[in-house]
């Protein structure tokens, strides 16, 4: 098996046996039933006593043949409005770029509880799309709104 | 030393006596403050020469607190000063601890002095390893003869085994402690550091001594059965084989370390150390399976089989997680993992009946998790076995799966024990239950539906129709806790199975049951969970209802039922909208009905407005299926009649307040909360009215969207639009709706997006519709907004998708709109104080022309835009020239686009590329480009001479090669860009911030800028240009790289 399938059961292992409360991640299913290692589906739930408190975003976390050397895709479906995730969904953030802090160490938690906290705190440096970020800088007000909404349409189960 | 700066200090004591009576101090109860003064000196004191000394004379102290002070002394001594201890000194040093170590256990300190001691002796290794390469050996023989000892005698020292074997229980005892400490320690510094990799080599060469060791620590004691070691041995080879596993494997130390294996399985006989002895194993099972050989998977085996396991397991199967723990069920699942291979490809009965003990770990007593704390594992082993036998049953020759039956039989228990577990308890009980077991149990259910999925790739249509019996039995029973379960099993089926008709026989059984009909009936009598799961199973097969609409309305009828309830109504409101977008087509002959539904429910309560959304979306794509367009369009009316009501509601409170009465619900719809904690003023009800029937009628816009695509005629006619007068009329109710709610609450953002939300449902769509507006009137719309109106950037967007839907329409619509647009967008970026005021205008506004340039360039450079298009020249000059990464990325794809513009120019519908039209265009563009050469040149020179942040540098690039390898010009304009420092350095700082207009350039000498100027040149736009830049960039950025980063 290759390294990339051989660190993606270990993940899955790991994931099992230990994961954050009120995420989930699971390999996706090709079409014969057979788990798709390098496609996982992700659950995010906002974190407490934030505005994102109450939602769950979903997650496509995908796997290039070259992890761990190289990181994951993360991609909010359907996309996200938050300053660092482009208009595609994809999560702008500095472990997931392999040019930053991408480090072949980092785990499938640390990436999810990563993006986590990135909900909350988002990184004016580095804006993805142009719509949360201007709201996010210029009405905030307006913002946490807006964010309130978006969690009531996405509220957990 | 900061702290001791910011307070006052203590003065160093000046005798012994002083010293004591200060540590005696930090180990009372003092205030905070007291404690840190007293550690400061201290600190002082162990960091000064005398140091040494003061260890020393400690050490030998009647009190366990001083002595503890002094090993630690000696561990800090060591690890700040080391280098200045000569070899002899070292070597002093060494018999003096030892010796130390030895004279405190005589005078019998604590175990915690002993123990920091050994600490102290390894820290003495990791600094001198040289000296002391043999260490355990040493140790044990220097404990054999009661004090510290040179080394070298060692030489002439008897063998291990006799040594170990000469030393009194209480010695061996410090010898484990010591040998932990050992490895425990070593074992957190970097193998491969080049620092530590003798001292590694050093630790793996004790390797035999310590087994030696161990052997006899896991001995039961003879002197004296008081003082039993195995405790100790056990956790020191739990120790020793973590390292063992973390280093590449070296079989000097492993071969040792396989000898315990039988001593320590010994241990589980004895009640004390079982939980620890299952721990080491279940811990090395799961993580270092190849520890073992096969003779100890098979003593283990053989243990398994034993009427102490059974024991066991039994104890396990009925008695308390809380109290007894689950370690040896936790051992038979690191088993299992360990060998699930073979396990599963073993058809002998040993094999088997190992597998049925772990399938009947799923069916220990009491309820999940709070009670049974062994199903998750369980069942995480089981997830494991089945993979397994997926993954086999894929790779493996046919003939080759006589194991298979043997493993199927196993999941038949598995599943139904799971089936069994994850039936919810009495709602009395789960009212006990604390949050965390809520969860935990929702989570155990989760993963029983991942593991159903994996079971059904192999067992199909058997697995769907074992649930629907097992359904059938328990409705027969009214067995409601096992419906519930059997009910969720097959929801959790439905994404493997739902969109495939061979099922649909089966499935029938279950929704043609009169199980439905409960559901529909009284509230009370089926408990909400099983309400809940029975609706949630509607929503999971909305494929099967598409197929089988018979059983359609009934469904939809139970929905629509439930939307009233607090806990139901949003799921149901969910499901309805899922149910109906995809069988909108054979539901057409209800719309009247649902649209009544909606209106009774309206007129005695508040829905949850995201429920009500979801409602109105639903019926809408109905009413999108209706055939007839005047049926279809009065249904439409008579939906979109509900809310022009609270418009107009919203827009009379407004304008007079007086109006308000909370005891209507009319009224109540502006406030989000049933019970909300403070009055809202009255503006704001009006307000929120107004936004909750604009978001239903988005979500309208969107159930009207068409499913099917069609054709559209690129060349058509525009008046083949909208000759439907009856639809006209429609619009422009719907445009005048609009436009009055913006204009009667025009401070609201919120109005805007979602105005933006219902024209983009519109502009998707090839079809006439509602919502599909004519050209004219959007473009109207946009050209009324100004740069004040709240969320413009927003529009701007929205202007965008406008042209790209009008791209996507007959061509004859689009130059005159976008005529009419290009001053609008312009006018709000000229409105802007400055360019990145807000970000969202000037992306789009970038955006909106270079998408009017791509295809309809005649348009943009129209003599009249003339002096816009200037304006937005150096508009977007000095968006590239900015701070802000958004705009800038916009920026630069414009400019790539704009610099080949005259090659890449398209032909405008009248003209061919020859006729006089096409060559004044091209005029136009190459004198612009003589004007924006140079300026384009200097802003690209700034951001890649340092400027711009290194993630951006990819995107500049792109204009950066297009004006290479498109502009006859580009050498000499990059060629100033790069050595414009001098004659900046003479005029005033102007521009923006930074370092002068050429970024960082003038960091790198001039041959640098001249090679790199070289280079772009001649790679004509390759590549490889990327690659030359980044390496510039970091030239410039040079020792201040974290600037403007």
């Amino acid at each position: 098996m290759s390294l990339c399938q051989n660190r993606l059961q270990e993940e899955r292992k790991q994931w099992r046996k230990d994961h954050p409360f009120g995420f989930y991640a699971r390999p996706q299913k090709n079409a014969q039933g057979v788990l798709d290692l390098k496609v996982w589906e992700c659950g995010i739930p906002g974190k407490e006593k934030t505005i994102w408190e109450g939602g769950l975003f979903k997650l496509v976390v995908t796997f290039p043949d070259e992890y761990p050397t190289k990181p994951p895709k993360c991609k909010f479906t359907p996309p996200l409005f938050h300053p660092n995730v482009y208009p595609s969904g994809t999560v702008c953030l500095s472990i997931l770029n392999e040019e930053e802090a991408w480090k072949p160490a980092i785990t499938i938690k640390q990436i999810l509880l990563g993006v986590q906290d990135l909900l909350n705190d988002p990184n004016p440096e580095s804006p993805a799309q142009a719509e949360a970020y201007n709201m996010f800088k210029r009405d905030r007000v307006q913002y946490e709104r807006r964010i309130k909404q978006i969690v009531r349409e996405n509220a957990a189960p | 030393m900061s702290d001791g700066n910011a307070m006052e200090q203590l003065p160093l004591p000046t005798s012994l006596a002083e010293v004591e009576a200060l540590i005696r101090a930090l180990y009372q109860p003092n205030p905070p403050e007291t404690i840190s003064k007293i550690q400061d000196v201290l600190h002082r004191l162990q960091r000064s020469p005398e140091g040494w000394q003061l260890a020393q004379s400690l050490i030998s102290h009647g009190e366990d607190n001083i002595r503890f002070y002094a090993a630690l002394t000696l561990i800090i001594k060591l690890n700040r000063d080391s280098t200045g201890l000569s070899e002899d000194d070292a070597k002093n040093l060494l018999e003096n601890i030892i010796s130390w170590t030895i004279q405190s256990l005589a005078d019998g300190a604590g175990n915690f002095v002993i123990k920091k001691l050994c600490t102290a002796l390894v820290t003495f290794f990791m600094h001198f390893s040289h000296l002391w390469p043999n260490c355990i050996r040493h140790f044990i023989h220097c404990l054999d003869l009661g004090r510290g000892v040179p080394v070298d005698s060692l030489d002439d020292a008897l063998p291990t085994d006799v040594l170990v074997s000469k030393l009194d229980r209480r010695k061996l005892r410090v010898a484990i402690w010591f040998a932990t400490s050992f490895v425990e320690e070593v074992g957190k510094t970097d193998m491969s550091a080049p620092k530590f990799i003798q001292v590694h080599g050093r630790l793996v060469k004790n390797g035999p001594d310590v087994a030696c060791l161990l052997a006899r620590g896991f001995s039961p004691p003879q002197d004296n059965p008081n003082l039993k070691t195995q405790g100790e041995a056990l956790g020191c080879f739990q120790a020793w084989i973590l390292y063992a596993q973390r280093a590449s494997p070296i079989p000097d130390l492993v071969a040792p370390l396989r000898q315990l294996v039988g001593p320590a399985i010994n241990c589980f006989a004895d009640a004390e150390l079982f939980q620890a002895t299952a721990e080491l194993f279940s811990d090395a099972l799961g993580n270092y399976s190849t520890f073992f050989t096969d003779e100890h998977y098979a003593t283990l085996a053989t243990l398994f089989e034993s009427p102490w396991a059974a024991e066991h397991y039994q104890r396990l199967l009925h008695g308390n997680h809380q109290e007894d723990g689950i370690s040896f069920g936790l051992l038979l699942l690191a088993y299992g993992d360990a060998k699930v291979h073979d396990l599963m490809r073993s058809v002998d009965s040993r094999s088997q009946r190992f597998l049925e003990s772990l399938g009947g770990l799923l069916a220990a007593d009491g309820y999940l998790v709070g009670e049974d704390s062994i199903f998750v594992p369980a069942l995480e082993f089981w997830s494991t076995f089945i993979e397994t036998m997926i993954d086999s049953t894929y790779s493996d020759e046919e003939e080759a799966q006589a194991w298979k039956p043997y493993a199927e039989q196993h999941l038949k228990t598995v599943v139904l024990n799971c089936w069994r577990k994850i039936q919810w308890p009495p709602a009395e009980t789960f009212a006990e239950w604390d949050s965390t077991e809520r969860l935990a149990f929702g989570d155990a259910r989760k993963d029983v539906t991942d593991m159903l999925q994996s079971v059904f790739t192999l067992e199909g249509m058997s697995l769907v129709s074992f649930f629907v019996n097992l359904f059938l039995q328990a409705l027969d029973a009214r067995s409601w806790a096992e419906l519930e379960a059997s009910a969720f099993c097959l929801g959790a089926l439905s994404d493997c199975i739902s969109d495939e008709a061979k099922y649909d026989q089966e499935l029938s059984k279950v929704f043609a049951s009169p199980f439905f009909d409960l559901l529909g009936q009284a509230q009370g009598l089926i408990p909400l969970r099983l309400r809940q799961t029975g609706l949630a199973l509607i929503e999971r097969y909305c494929e099967y209802f598409e197929r089988n609409a018979q059983y359609l309305p009934n469904a939809l009828n139970l929905l629509f039922a439930a939307l009233g309830d607090s806990v139901l109504g949003g799921p149901s409101a969910k499901s309805i909208s899922t149910l109906c977008s995809s069988c909108r087509s054979i539901l057409t002959g209800e719309a009247g009905a649902f649209i009544n539904h909606y209106q009774t429910i309206r007129s005695s309560q508040v829905l949850d407005s995201l429920a009500e959304e979801r409602i109105v979306l639903a019926i809408a794509s109905i009413i999108q299926a209706v055939k007839d367009e005047d049926q279809r369009l009065t249904m439409f009316e008579e939906l979109s009649s509900i809310l022009k009501k609270d418009f107009e509601l919203a827009v009379q409170l407004n304008a007079n307040p007086g109006l308000l009465n909370l005891q209507h619900p009319d009224f109540l719809r502006g406030l989000d909360l049933p019970n909300p904690q403070s009055a809202s003023p009255t503006e704001e009800i009006a307000l929120q009215i107004a936004l909750r029937s604009m978001r239903c009628l988005a979500s309208i816009a969107k159930g009207m969207q068409d499913v099917k695509e069609y054709p559209v005629d690129l060349d058509g006619e525009p008046q083949s639009r909208n000759s439907n007068s009856r639809l006209a009329g429609l619009q422009e109710n719907i445009m005048r709706i609009l436009v009055e709610v913006q204009r009667v609450f025009s401070t609201s953002g919120e109005v805007v997006e979602i105005i933006c939300n219902i024209f983009r449902a519109g502009f998707s769509e090839t079809e006439p519709g509602p919502f599909v507006f004519p050209p004219d009137a959007v473009t109207d719309y946009f050209v009324q907004q100004r740069y004040e109106t709240p969320r413009v950037g927003t529009l701007l967007s929205t202007a965008c998708s406008f042209v790209g839907s009008l791209y996507r329409g007959p061509k004859a619509y689009v130059p005159a709109q976008l005529a009419r647009l290009l001053p609008w967008v312009i006018s709000i970026l000229q409105a802007l104080p400055e360019p990145e005021a807000d970000t969202e205008i000037s992306v789009n506004g970038i955006a909106f022309v270079d998408r009017v340039m791509s295809k309809y360039p005649h348009v943009l450079f129209h003599p009249h835009h003339a002096p816009l298009l200037e304006f937005f020249f150096l508009f977007s000059i000095k968006v590239l020239d900015g701070n802000e990464p958004l705009p800038k990325a916009a920026a630069a794809e414009f400019w790539a686009n704009f610099i080949p513009l005259t090659q890449t120019l398209p032909p405008s519908s009248s003209d061919s590329t020859s006729s006089p039209d096409h060559v004044d265009l091209k005029q136009t563009i190459s004198s612009a480009m003589a004007h924006l050469g140079p300026l384009i040149a200097r802003s690209l020179v700034r951001n890649v001479g340092g400027h711009a942040a290194r993630s951006e540098l990819d995107k500049l690039c792109e204009p950066l090669k297009k004006l290479v390898s498109n502009c006859v010009g580009a050498q000499g304009w990059l060629h100033a860009a790069l050595f414009a420092d001098h004659q900046q350095d003479q005029q005033a700082e102007g521009g923006g911030g930074g370092g002068g207009n050429n970024g960082h350039a003038e960091r790198v000498g001039p041959e640098e800028r001249m090679a790199f100027l070289r280079k772009i040149v001649a790679l004509r736009g390759a590549r490889a240009t990327n690659q030359v830049v980044r390496e510039f960039w970091m030239a410039c950025r040079g020792a201040n790289f974290a600037y403007v980063s």
